[in-house]
């Protein structure tokens, strides 16, 4: 029988306080290559600093974090941070796209300032993956001059530009008008579709159904349930996993 | 022609007219013989020299010394404001301590501290250099004004939502090149109003360098009065007032333009 493949992410007992307030209470999860994993649960959970922990934008009190090669709590300095920040890429809730760039400039400028790629071998990538997501021709816009949607598309493609092996969307949706939702979920699924590692945390919960291998729920810090989401979502056990379901569905 | 410049206009005018119209009523039918002064020492008071030909200071020493004094503080502001949003607590607590100590320095009293600071002749890897008063003033007057562009390039900095902090950490970028690459080409449009407040002010404040006994405006006006007499003193200052008004009006007005210029960009975009 062959070796077991390792996941690409793991979390085992991760613990993060900021200053007195614990926000994660010993977190432990598994992401499979290949694979998307959903994360729910109720606004304040912790959902969105298990994210920043994984690209270590946020530095975890005990436990460990491994993704791929990297052992993220062992990355003390901003300078060993950048090979793991090559490996996982991050889609924000409000884009946070550099205003006074334009689309193209935003995509290119860290993959060539910080990665040291070739800028005509960027570009062309970031030329396919614009026309991937239907903007190809809004590389000279500047973000102020795109919807919401779009702008979003832009910062996937921005996130994507550095070639991860594993994407974090954090309520990539949740500041977007509902016809724009749609197109920006579209892209997530294609990427799915492709085998990037996704790991989002949403609150669109058909979309986690359809689309997640894994659906984690947090709650007060800790993972309450984990389970495909079939079973997670029509079968949940934990009754503060049913009070949430009931609320959002 | 646009409201906000015909208002300009009208203030600038109208302050100059208020000033000759002070002038008038002290001095009645004197007028014209101090008018005669004033043409007389005109090129003095400007430039510190009796022809137009050569230089010795006068405003033209203010403009200098502010110009000075505001580079070495922008530089140095630009530096300390850094570190007053550094991550390290020791670097950032430091910082703060010493804009506020810089900030809540008298101007007058810096001023007078550096005469007996610094030394007439400073010795540097065995050269003499005589230390001119106006290199004094320029020192002095930097100590306030540095740590006011600090705290300009502070608000600046974190005018930038945090977002974009974030986001630049997690493309890779350090702190350093997110500061050059990301915040401030976002920030220096948001702080030029207040940097041009800060040179009006600390222009203004060169009319302070008389005690380091450079000869500025102020000191070649009592070198006039003592000469020509008394009788001339408020027509001398008058013009004294005019010239300040007329290099910082403009100034002002630009900032406040600007400014408001920035809100509506703002608020549209």
């Amino acid at each position: 029988m062959a070796e077991p493949i390792p996941p690409i992410v793991q979390l085992t007992d991760v613990r993060k306080a900021f200053g007195s307030v614990e926000v994660l209470k010993g977190i432990s999860m598994e992401v499979d290559a290949g694979n998307v994993v959903c994360i729910i649960g109720p606004s304040g959970s912790g959902k969105s600093t298990v994210l920043r922990c994984i690209n270590g934008l946020v530095s975890i009190n005990s436990g460990s974090i491994r993704v791929d090669t990297h052992q993220v709590e062992t990355l003390r300095t901003e300078k060993m941070l950048v090979p793991l920040r090559h490996d996982v890429s991050m889609v924000f809730q409000q884009y946070n796209l550099f205003p006074h760039k334009t689309v193209l400039e935003n995509v290119l400028m860290a993959p060539i300032q910080v990665l040291k790629r070739n800028p005509d071998e960027v570009r062309s990538l970031a030329e396919s993956l614009l026309a991937k997501v239907q903007l190809a021709d809004r590389g000279d816009a500047y973000p102020g001059q795109l919807s919401g949607g779009q702008q979003q598309r832009v910062a996937i493609v921005r996130a994507l530009a550095m070639e991860p092996k594993v994407m974090l969307f954090d309520e990539v949706t949740a500041a977007l008008d509902p016809e724009m939702v749609k197109e920006v979920l579209g892209v997530i699924r294609d990427l799915a579709n492709e085998g990037m590692t996704c790991i989002l945390v949403t609150h669109e919960m058909r979309f986690a159904e359809e689309i997640a291998d894994r659906v984690y729920f947090t709650d007060g810090g800790i993972i309450v349930e984990h389970a495909p989401p079939k079973q997670l979502f029509h079968n949940p056990e934990d009754p503060r996993l049913r009070a949430f379901l009931d609320k959002v569905l | 022609m646009s409201r906000e410049l015909t208002h300009a206009l009208i203030g600038f005018f109208g302050v100059i007219a208020v000033l000759g119209g002070v002038f008038l009523a002290a001095y009645g039918g004197d007028s014209l013989d101090a008018v005669i002064v004033l043409t007389n020492r005109a090129s003095l008071l400007l430039i510190g020299s009796n022809s137009f030909d050569s230089v010795g200071g006068g405003f033209l020493a203010n403009i200098g010394i502010s110009l000075a004094s505001m580079v070495v503080a922008t530089v140095l502001g630009v530096s300390l404001g850094g570190a007053t949003t550094a991550p390290n607590p020791m670097v950032r607590n430091t910082a703060i301590l010493v804009v506020n100590l810089m900030r809540n320095s008298p101007w007058l009293v810096v001023l007078y501290a550096m005469l007996y600071l610094i030394p007439f002749r400073l010795s540097i890897f065995g050269t003499e250099y005589w230390v001119s008063p106006a290199a004094k003033a320029v020192v002095g007057l930097s100590v306030p004004v540095t740590a006011y562009m600090s705290e300009v390039f502070r608000a600046g900095i974190q005018s930038v939502p945090d977002g974009q902090w974030e986001s630049a950490r997690a493309l890779g970028y350090r702190r350093g090149a997110i500061l050059r690459r990301i915040i401030l080409p976002q920030a220096l449009p948001q702080m030029i109003p207040n940097i041009m407040t800060t040179y009006a002010m600390l222009f203004i404040g060169t009319s302070l360098v008389v005690v380091t006994g450079t000869k500025d405006v102020l000191s070649v006006a009592k070198t006039v009065i003592a000469s020509d007499g008394d009788d001339y003193a408020t027509a001398v200052y008058l013009f004294v007032l005019l010239l300040f008004f007329i290099y910082c009006y403009p100034i002002a007005t630009a900032s406040r333009a600007i400014e408001q210029k920035i809100r509506k960009a703002g608020l549209h975009g």
